[in-house]
């Protein structure tokens, strides 16, 4: 019998695994160096893409049941989450490494596993559609590196709102001491992965550009580890959208990193706001933005918590064994999906923080070497025997004959020689100890019953008033009606300055409206 | 594409490091046995758990490499400490005895790329590679005047006292690298991909810093890398 793939289905998803292939390598290759003394990094990486191939079909299945992919996108947008651009654009990567490895090692075939293939790639381009709905993409790297996630209406808030500041002031200094703290200790309760840093944007203001900057999992949640020595922290997600003058950012990639020309430098910060959101949130909320000096004394005090968490968290880690080194960093690799679950009310702590015995059995060979040797050559070199192809095939970046990741036989389509699925997921476990605490949210502290209870029966302002259908291109010719004015007024709900306004405002409104306020306008 | 056979696959190579393919081989072997002896086709055999390698076969498969008196390269710390008999000791900096000297006639013991352009800085070399130091220095202070001399290009190691470096020196990865990212956040002076002869602990050194930022595409130019000078 056939598979279920139909031939244009097949040739959609064989695309989508080849966009995913040469994104991963100019990514891997270009944008980061993957190391640490304190963690086995590159054989907990390995580690973790098993977990994703064993485990992702069934959970991915699980959570768009609950909630489909595309409307999980389109909900993220409208806050800062786990369902952001480094966590969607890799979900489909770390699945697809674990299937090349298992290729290489002979231990599954290239049509193995083609009904889960199916069902994952079809969710993860959904997924992705829908969070990047705003500038028609499904990777950043398909608009030359820019995230352009956010619409107008957001995007107004975020200008009305920023407080202004210039190096020296209390604010200016503020922000670079959160920033540097906040950066240190996100690599840090990740493993040393920078999965809890995120940027979107550029955003054209004016003359000049607005970044977003997202810090995600910072509070008592998923990681078990986090629990009691983050307790002080008050909120998971901060959201720091920047406006710079004579800057801009050329590259906002598919892991979220930024780079600008000239460097970015923060003396050419001239406002910045702090927002917290997460699936539970009425979109934005702002933090501490009465006025610079009460967000700089927060900024500060929250450099300072994250210090201490910095310290407190650093001795608990260097206390570890291997294998509980091993399996943290493996976990926050595998549960970059873990957010979606979250959204879809359907969030289950051993789900998301075990690695089932599939994966565990691999532990023998993950030393060292064998880690760093393995990534090395499975998302740099691409010399692995199964990663070969024909000799006369040349590589979209290296002009080799290889992929990364290689495509689904047409084979499929007849006869009997595939396989459908790598079954349901099996008992897993983790050397770490178990979570005690509850999770930190907008709603405030709760039960994991009471998370998944809360996101179930949860609709934001914005999406109640609409959000999924009335878009920019809706907004240009209908930002005079009632359904407009109402979703702009929900978006608008907790702005400073912009709370009631509607939809009608252009950026010279914004201008007056700071202005009046007693702020400089912002555009240059 | 019944099943799987070694290297049955007409544009297939080696695997370019000895370890992946000693280990993809073997595995490879021991699948392609099991399979052999179970009479099945390979659609039938691949997801049938009775058939599966298990903890005990890779256990195996590394003690074959092992036994050939391999030693892996040690990348963390707690591998070497926790299993000493399966990794090669970590090698401290050399020292030539060709080192050159500046302008000054002092010795050069290093160069590196400049993550951003600061002050020059003298200060105390301090190797900085191992969670003992760090505790240390957690809880008895980094030494005024510190300059971290790092092997590791991460971000946690140092992350509780990074904050207190008066500059770094990292001999690993690049500009762009997460201990690149937060030296540069931090405002801490930093050379990234540093390459060190006759450097030792407690050295004094001053360090260029005030060189241009490397160019994190460009191919290595020797003349744009920062120097590393013994001044006592």
């Amino acid at each position: 019998m056939a598979s279920n793939y139909t031939y244009a289905e097949l040739l959609a998803d064989n695309a989508w695994i080849r966009k995913s292939s040469d994104i991963f390598y100019w990514q891997c290759t270009t944008r980061t160096v993957q190391e640490s003394k304190l963690f086995p990094v590159n054989p907990y990486i390995a580690l973790s893409y098993y977990n994703c191939w064993y485990r992702y079909p069934e959970l991915l299945r699980k959570i768009d049941a609950a909630m489909p992919a595309e409307e999980i996108g389109d909900r993220a947008r409208e806050v800062s989450t786990g369902v952001n651009t480094i966590m969607l654009g890799i979900i489909q990567q770390f699945y697809l490494g674990g299937r090349q490895f298992l290729m290489d090692m002979g231990m599954i075939n290239a049509t193995d596993g083609i009904d889960d293939m199916k069902f994952v790639l079809d969710f993860t381009r959904r997924v992705n559609l829908g969070y990047h709905r705003q500038n028609s993409y499904i990777l950043n790297s398909d608009d030359n590196n820019k995230g352009q996630i956010h619409p107008e209406r957001t995007l107004q808030v975020f200008e009305a709102d920023a407080l202004g500041c210039k190096p020296g002031d209390k604010l200016h200094s503020a922000v670079v001491r959160f920033l540097a703290t906040a950066s240190q200790y996100a690599f840090l309760k990740n493993c040393e992965c920078r999965l809890g840093i995120n940027n979107s944007g550029p955003y054209k203001v004016g003359n000049n550009e607005m970044l977003v900057r997202d810090f995600i999992d910072l509070a008592e949640g998923d990681y078990p580890w986090l629990d009691g020595v983050t307790a002080d922290i008050e909120y998971n997600n901060l959201t720091m959208p920047v406006i710079m003058k004579d800057t801009h950012f050329n590259i906002v990639d598919d892991w979220g990193s930024f780079e600008a020309t000239p460097s970015y430098d923060h003396d050419n910060m001239i406002a910045v706001g702090l927002y917290t959101s997460d699936y539970l949130s009425n979109g934005y909320l702002p933090v501490h933005m009465n006025n610079a000096s009460d967000l700089a004394d927060y900024l500060d005090h929250s450099r300072e918590t994250m210090a201490t968490a910095t310290s407190e968290l650093w001795k608990r880690i260097s206390g570890w064994s291997r294998d509980q080194m091993i399996d943290a960093g493996a976990l926050v690799y595998y549960a970059v999906a873990k957010d979606l679950a979250h959204f879809a009310g359907v969030y289950e702590q051993n789900d998301w923080m075990q690695l089932e015995e599939r994966t565990q059995r691999l532990k023998p060979i993950m030393n060292d070497e064998y880690g760093n040797h393995a990534i090395a050559e499975l998302v740099g070199y691409i010399s692995l025997s199964s990663q070969q192809n024909n000799p006369y095939n040349m590589n979209k970046w290296s002009d080799q004959p290889n992929d990364m990741w290689s495509a689904i036989p047409y084979s499929v389509l007849e006869g009997n020689e595939w396989t459908a699925s790598v079954g349901p997921i099996r008992s897993g476990s983790t050397s770490l100890p178990p979570k005690t605490q509850k999770y930190t949210t907008t709603q405030g502290k709760l039960t994991q019953d009471e998370c998944n209870a809360a996101a179930r029966k949860f609709v934001s302002g914005p999406v109640a008033a609409g959000s999924k259908i009335y878009d920019d291109s809706w907004i240009k010719y209908n930002y005079a009606s009632p359904e407009a004015n109402n979703l702009y007024k929900a978006t608008q709900e907790n702005s400073r300055l912009l709370k009631g306004k509607g939809a009608g405002l252009s950026r010279a409104d914004i201008d007056a409206i700071r202005i009046a306020a007693g702020e400089a306008p912002l555009g240059g | 594409m019944s099943q799987p056979k070694i290297i049955d696959d007409k544009w297939g190579k080696e695997a370019m490091m000895p370890t992946v393919e000693f280990y993809h081989s073997a595995i490879r072997r021991l699948v392609a046995e099991k399979f052999a002896a179970s009479g099945k086709t390979w659609e039938e055999a691949v997801g049938d758990p009775s058939l599966e390698l298990t903890r005990a076969d890779f256990e195996n498969i590394e003690q074959q490499l092992l036994a050939t008196g391999y030693l892996f390269e040690t990348s963390a710390q707690i591998s070497f400490i926790e299993e000493p008999n399966k990794y090669k000791p970590v090698q401290g900096v050399g020292d030539s005895g060709t080192q050159g000297k500046d302008a000054q006639g002092r010795l050069i013991v290093g160069t590196g790329d400049n993550v951003f352009a600061a002050q020059d800085l003298e200060g105390t070399a301090r190797f900085v590679g191992t969670v003992d130091v760090v505790m240390d220095m957690l809880i008895n202070g980094v030494p005024e005047g510190t300059i971290a001399i790092i092997d590791d290009s991460g971000g946690t190691l140092t992350a509780p006292i990074l904050e207190g470096f008066a500059g770094v020196v990292c001999m690993g990865a690049t500009i762009r690298s997460h201990l690149g990212i937060l030296t540069r956040e931090y405002g801490i002076p930093c050379l990234m991909a540093s390459e060190l002869d006759g450097l030792v602990e407690g050295d004094r050194i001053l360090v260029e810093y005030s060189k241009a930022a490397a160019n994190a595409y460009a191919e290595r130019d020797d003349a744009a890398r920062a120097l590393i000078v013994k001044i006592s």
